[in-house]
């Protein structure tokens, strides 16, 4: 889903002494009873319901997991921006966020097998930037592209639409505002957003292409070097993919919105 | 004022595409719980946190900065040294900067040898919030504090140096020493003129106590984020937030400036 490239934390990562590297997490993890999972708030990935409760695909996946080791599930929020540096401290037991693997976040921290594929795709303005179906119609010096800083989408839209200027945003709702104002011309994010921006304001924004622009795989992100826990997780995710549960949440979270008042109106 | 305010609403109606929609605000400040009546939502969780943060920030930032300042004006120059390089440092680097390399150097430092999971069960949980999350807490306010006692023992240092030089001479006239000097004749003086800017630098550390939010302490600013997220109501929460925030530090300031008055008064006759 996310792509911060986590500067801040990425730069005094060495100096965090690693907590516990010895014993594996999954010991801690039993002996004390709970299931720390950090996680940040992101809509529909984490995010808060009315009644301050947290709430979302990530939710489920940790509470089950938890369930499954017999332990109760404990979720950390955490800010987005330090939340490698927080595992790596201890502040938690592992990033069970949503969290896409790439290269750069592996020097860092280990991941597990995928549990979920999501994408970047773009919806864009039918004021500013009318009747486009492809990608490479957004590839204009005079076009504005809108992101959120740090996330996958930022290198897909330079990558893809190199000429457009990119304007990076500290949140997508920011981004999608300037969208609507008709100051950009399309929006990328992580899919299921742009499609439900657009059945929000039918008027205002279409989607252009179909297909994501590009595929990500969301991974459990735990500390280095811990085989034990690797396996253990593997195993919970290979299991929970054969038995339907993770595809089953997914399509609850993803695919629809009927969760949608438990957060609004 | 009015007029300046209602051409922005104006405009803003005009240039900015948002349904605004303020009903679901109210509900995450305060909520109905089935089984326990009306309690604290969101918001109102992250402005106890806010509130605690900035009543110990201030507490421990006034115990440092007062070391601070009597290193700074001490007559040994490795003291006066080590103060002055701790005041520069603090106030001339990004508080941004200092929260993220405070927590994570030396925080993860100090924490090991305080008894976190003791002071979480003896302390009572209005004045510590989440016991699971003390931890987080306290290492945070370490940093904040560590922040506010460069401006707190400037201020501890102007006061006592505005005391006129007559002052202190005519305190080793009558044969004081140095600490009953500054215990008699100076700090009477100089704390009731420490008064009205340390009031200021309480206001702008409940102000300043939303930085801890990127790492993660549940203040207000965080739980705003969460809110806002979460809610869609992007502008409306933060709008709120802001109120509180307002409303807070006015309060503050029209607390203070009452007993500020008083103050003032007792000095005048002197000059």
């Amino acid at each position: 889903m996310r792509r911060r490239t986590l500067l801040t934390g990425l730069a005094i990562l060495p100096l965090i002494p690693p907590a516990n590297a010895a014993t594996s997490v999954i010991d801690d993890i039993k002996s004390r009873g709970t299931l720390r999972a950090g996680l940040a708030t992101f809509v529909p990935w984490a995010m808060r319901d009315k009644q301050g409760n947290l709430i979302g695909y990530e939710l489920d996946v940790a509470k089950r997991l938890a369930g499954d080791l017999g332990v109760k599930h404990d979720p950390v929020p955490t800010a987005w921006d330090g939340i490698i540096p927080a595992l790596l401290s201890g502040s938690f037991d592992l990033i069970i966020g949503g969290m896409t693997k790439t290269p750069a976040r592996t020097e860092s921290i280990d991941f597990t097998d995928a549990y979920s594929f999501s994408g970047v795709h773009m919806a864009a303005s039918k004021k500013t930037a009318p009747g486009l179906t492809t990608t490479a119609a957004f590839n204009r010096p005079d076009f504005t592209l809108v992101a959120r800083r740090g996330t996958n989408a930022v290198p897909t839209a330079q990558r893809m639409m190199p000429l457009a200027t990119l304007r990076q945003f500290d949140d997508d709702a920011q981004a999608l505002q300037e969208l609507l104002n008709g100051n950009a011309m399309a929006w990328l994010t992580s899919t299921p957003k742009p499609a439900f921006a657009v059945v929000d304001n039918p008027d205002t924004l279409y989607l252009p292409v179909e297909k994501v622009l590009v595929g990500q795989q969301d991974a459990i992100g735990l500390r280095k070097g811990d085989t034990k826990a690797l396996e253990v997780l593997n195993g919970w995710i290979a299991a929970r993919q054969h038995d339907g549960f993770l595809a089953e949440r997914f399509h609850y979270w993803f695919e629809g919105r009927t969760w949608l008042p438990l957060v609004q109106g | 004022m009015l007029g300046a305010i209602a051409f922005v609403a104006l405009r803003v109606e005009t240039v900015l595409v948002y349904r605004w929609n303020w009903a679901p605000i109210p509900n995450y400040l305060i909520r109905w719980d089935a089984a326990r009546g009306l309690v604290p939502n969101l918001l109102l969780q992250g402005l106890a946190t806010t509130l605690r943060l900035s009543l110990w920030g201030m507490a421990l930032a006034a115990l440092l900065g007062a070391i601070v300042a009597v290193a700074r004006i001490s007559p040994l120059l490795f003291l006066r040294l080590c103060g002055r390089a701790y005041i520069e440092l603090m106030r001339n680097t990004p508080p941004l900067v200092l929260i993220f390399v405070g927590y994570f150097f030396v925080a993860s430092q100090v924490m090991p040898f305080l008894p976190i999971d003791t002071l979480a069960k003896i302390l009572p949980e209005a004045l510590i919030g989440d016991p699971r999350l003390l931890r987080n807490f306290l290492s945070a306010l370490l940093v904040l504090a560590m922040f506010e006692a460069a401006y707190v023992a400037e201020i501890l240092r102007a006061g006592i140096e505005s005391i006129e030089r007559g002052q202190w001479d005519a305190g080793l006239a009558l044969g004081l020493t140095r600490w009953g000097l500054l215990r008699r004749v100076i700090l009477p003086q100089a704390i009731s003129r420490m008064i009205p800017p340390l009031c200021g630098q309480f206001i702008s550390l409940v102000k300043d106590s939303s930085i801890v939010s990127l790492v993660s302490v549940q203040d207000l600013t965080f739980m705003a984020n969460e809110v806002a997220v979460s809610s869609q109501r992007v502008f409306e929460t933060w709008l709120a937030t802001a109120a509180i925030y307002f409303a807070v530090c006015f309060t503050l300031s029209r607390l203070f400036a009452r007993f500020e008055k008083p103050q003032a008064a007792r000095l005048m006759p002197r000059r």
